[in-house]
């Protein structure tokens, strides 16, 4: 059942690695969540490549992007939760994945395409989003749930085997 | 590796997968501890959004059981309606009666408004008639043309009422002093219209920032602007013309004269008196100062000559005498292109202030000389935001010269009106009204500013620069 072939050390590091982005995930929501008037239009709006149409759709249906808003903000937290505490993480690794590839293809960044919202740093094509993207990739492929989270318990209690 | 070990133990007891034991809960909420961090971060994060938040709206004074005043609104025009408007949103007002001479349309329309908000209001063409049949007002909300100001303010004076005055004061400053006199012989009260001295922004600017703080060292140089698009001149509805003896008896020769009023040598003062007086009255304020002399340059370029009397474009250099030294202030308005809009710069030594009362444009930063000592305890007290990190990307790379200074850090200024821009100074000359509060730009600012403002026009006319005398402030 339990794949990881890890020493110790390396699933601290991987334990670490996901409470860090259990963390951003959080705050990213809870942040959100306390600006009075959040709301994602300011992002999709300035969408751009292939994808924009939907996500310009999304903006001016203000049903729809309410929808979006909230599901955002409390997927956000969920995710956020569910990688600090190690419980469902698979499920919240997988999801976090699909959000970040949602706000990557919202303003991907293609060569020479350079409009895009203003981000700190420098990027072509691979950006911070696509880096935590991966990594959640490695948290998703690793049981560290059960080695460090609510998982372990969980496991216990509810698996067979 | 320990768990490796665990492994076959636990596959070889059946019962194992159920019993927990204490690794198990220590491992399994390991990382719980966490939360309670992120818990505590995000706890200081408020609480330090609190304080900025707290001290960019200043200490809320306990509102006490307040008085209700009796209210009537001189002249329905732009403006008219703009106080109105703010007006709505102040508590414990009653509006009483309006006054204007376009009785078929402005008029009609501030009363409609009102009716609409269930006051029961009477229309008056005449001011003296509204002065005689209203009894018990207590206040007179002033925005007729500025050639007005003067004889309005003085009769609502003498008839007891307190009189809110639009800027500028008056077109002339015979009128502008026999104001202040009035005031001063009757007692009443007197506010003018220079609604950024009441304006939270423009006042956490002067008291913490520049007097409390002294973030700007001293202040050297000054400069504003107001740009404004080109637009046509103001029509009317031909249905609804004022007959011409009424004009008339008003002053005004035709109903486009009447419209466009500001244009008009006479009746208003142009841009410079429109919309400088505005802003050349911070620089007296945030300077502690008056100017000294001032020189300027001016003409109508783009208009038409006859119909625009005043000049559409004016720049003006005035030299002041602070407490701290010289300082010299530009001041440019032009009425042919508005981009970026209008502001205030004042530079010192150790700081710069861009302020506007726009919310939109330039609203409020200050910028941090790299030579200055650190603002870190402002920032802490929320007089200003932290520094803006200006993004790579956000500027071309470039290289600097050994010579060239660094750009500074961006501050904002964190405060935000959210409400009508005049409403902070009519709530000023109501609780004034009730005692609770002090006028915050009683006529000798108005005169001050009418002094520092209306020069600017006789020095284009003179075409050399122009002396203050000190006792021109003063009456
Ligand atoms: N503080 C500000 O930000 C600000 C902004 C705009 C205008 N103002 C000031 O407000 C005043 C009015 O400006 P406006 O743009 O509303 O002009 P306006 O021409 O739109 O309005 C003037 C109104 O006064 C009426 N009026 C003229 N003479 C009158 C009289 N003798 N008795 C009664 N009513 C009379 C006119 O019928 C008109 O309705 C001016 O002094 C102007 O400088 C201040």
């Amino acid at each position: 059942m339990n794949e990881n072939k890890f020493g110790r050390l390396q699933m601290i590091a991987l334990v670490i690695m996901r409470v860090m982005i259990g963390w951003h995930f959080l705050y990213e929501g809870v942040a959100k969540f306390m600006k009075p008037g959040w709301s994602a239009a300011g992002y999709l709006s300035q969408s751009k490549g292939i994808f924009s149409p939907i996500f310009e759709w999304i903006t001016n249906n203000p049903d729809i992007l309410a929808i979006v808003n909230q599901m955002n903000i409390w997927g956000l937290i969920a995710i956020g939760l569910g990688l600090i505490m190690g419980c469902f993480t698979r499920i919240a690794a997988v999801a976090g994945m699909l959000l970040i590839l949602l706000y990557y293809v919202c303003n991907p960044l293609f060569v020479g395409f350079y409009y895009s919202i203003p981000m700190e740093g420098n990027y072509m094509i691979v950006n911070k989003n696509l880096v935590e993207l991966a990594a959640l990739f490695v948290i998703t492929v690793t049981s560290t749930g059960q080695f460090a989270g609510l998982d372990r318990i969980l496991h216990k209690l509810f698996c067979k085997k | 590796m320990t768990e490796e070990k665990k492994e076959p133990k636990k596959s070889s007891s059946k019962p194992a997968g159920k019993t927990l034991d204490r690794r198990d809960f220590l491992q399994g909420l390991a990382t719980a501890p966490v939360l309670g961090l992120f818990g505590y971060a995000l706890k200081k994060e408020i609480d330090y959004q609190k304080a900025q938040k707290a001290a960019a709206l200043g200490t809320p004074a306990v509102v006490p059981e307040q008085a209700e005043l009796n209210v009537a609104l001189l002249g329905a025009g732009a403006q008219g309606e703009v106080l109105l408007n703010a007006m709505l949103k102040i508590p414990n007002i009653r509006f009483r009666a309006v006054c204007d001479i376009w009785t078929e349309y402005n008029l009609k329309k501030a009363v409609n408004l009102l009716k609409k908000y269930k006051f029961e209001v009477n229309g008056y063409q005449d001011y003296q008639e509204m002065l005689a049949k209203e009894q018990g007002l207590d206040a007179v909300i002033i925005a007729t043309p500025d050639f007005w100001h003067a004889r309005h303010t003085i009769d609502c004076l003498k008839a007891g009422v307190n009189v809110y005055c639009e800027k500028e004061m008056s077109n002339t400053l015979e009128g502008a002093r026999s104001m202040v006199l009035a005031a001063r012989e009757t007692g009443k009260l007197l506010q003018i219209g220079h609604q950024r001295r009441s304006h939270p922004r423009y006042k956490h600017a002067y008291e913490k920032i520049i007097k409390e703080a002294k973030m700007m060292g001293r202040m050297v140089t000054v400069n504003g602007q107001w740009n404004r698009s080109a637009a046509p001149d103001l029509g009317y509805p031909a249905r609804y013309a004022i007959p011409a003896d009424i004009l008339k008896k008003y002053g005004f020769k035709s109903m486009e004269q009447f419209r466009n009023w500001r244009w008009y040598k006479g009746l208003g003062g142009g841009p410079i008196v429109d919309l400088g007086s505005h802003q050349i009255d911070i620089y007296n304020w945030f300077l502690d100062a008056r100017p000294k002399t001032v020189m300027a340059s001016g003409g109508t370029d783009y208009y038409d000559k006859a119909t625009h009397e005043w000049y559409d474009t004016v720049m003006a250099i005035y030299e002041y005498e602070t407490p701290d030294g010289i300082a010299r202030a530009y001041y440019k308005t032009q009425t042919t292109n508005g981009s970026q809009g209008y502001f205030e710069n004042f530079m010192g030594d150790q700081g710069t202030m861009v302020i506007s009362e726009s919310e939109a444009l330039y609203s409020g930063l200050m910028y941090h000389e790299t030579s200055a000592p650190p603002w870190d305890e402002w920032v802490r007290l929320g007089y200003v935001s932290a520094p803006k990190v200006i993004m790579p990307g956000e500027k071309p790379e470039v290289v600097l010269d050994v010579r060239e200074t660094v750009s500074p850090d961006e501050h904002k200024i964190p405060v935000v009106l959210n409400d009508p821009y005049h409403k902070p100074h009519l709530e000023n000359f109501f609780n004034a009204i009730r005692g609770t509060e002090k006028l915050n730009c009683p006529p000798e600012i108005g005169y001050e500013t009418a002094v520092t403002v209306l020069k600017v026009n006789d020095a284009i006319e003179a075409r050399r620069t122009l002396n203050f005398d000190p006792r021109e402030f003063e009456i």
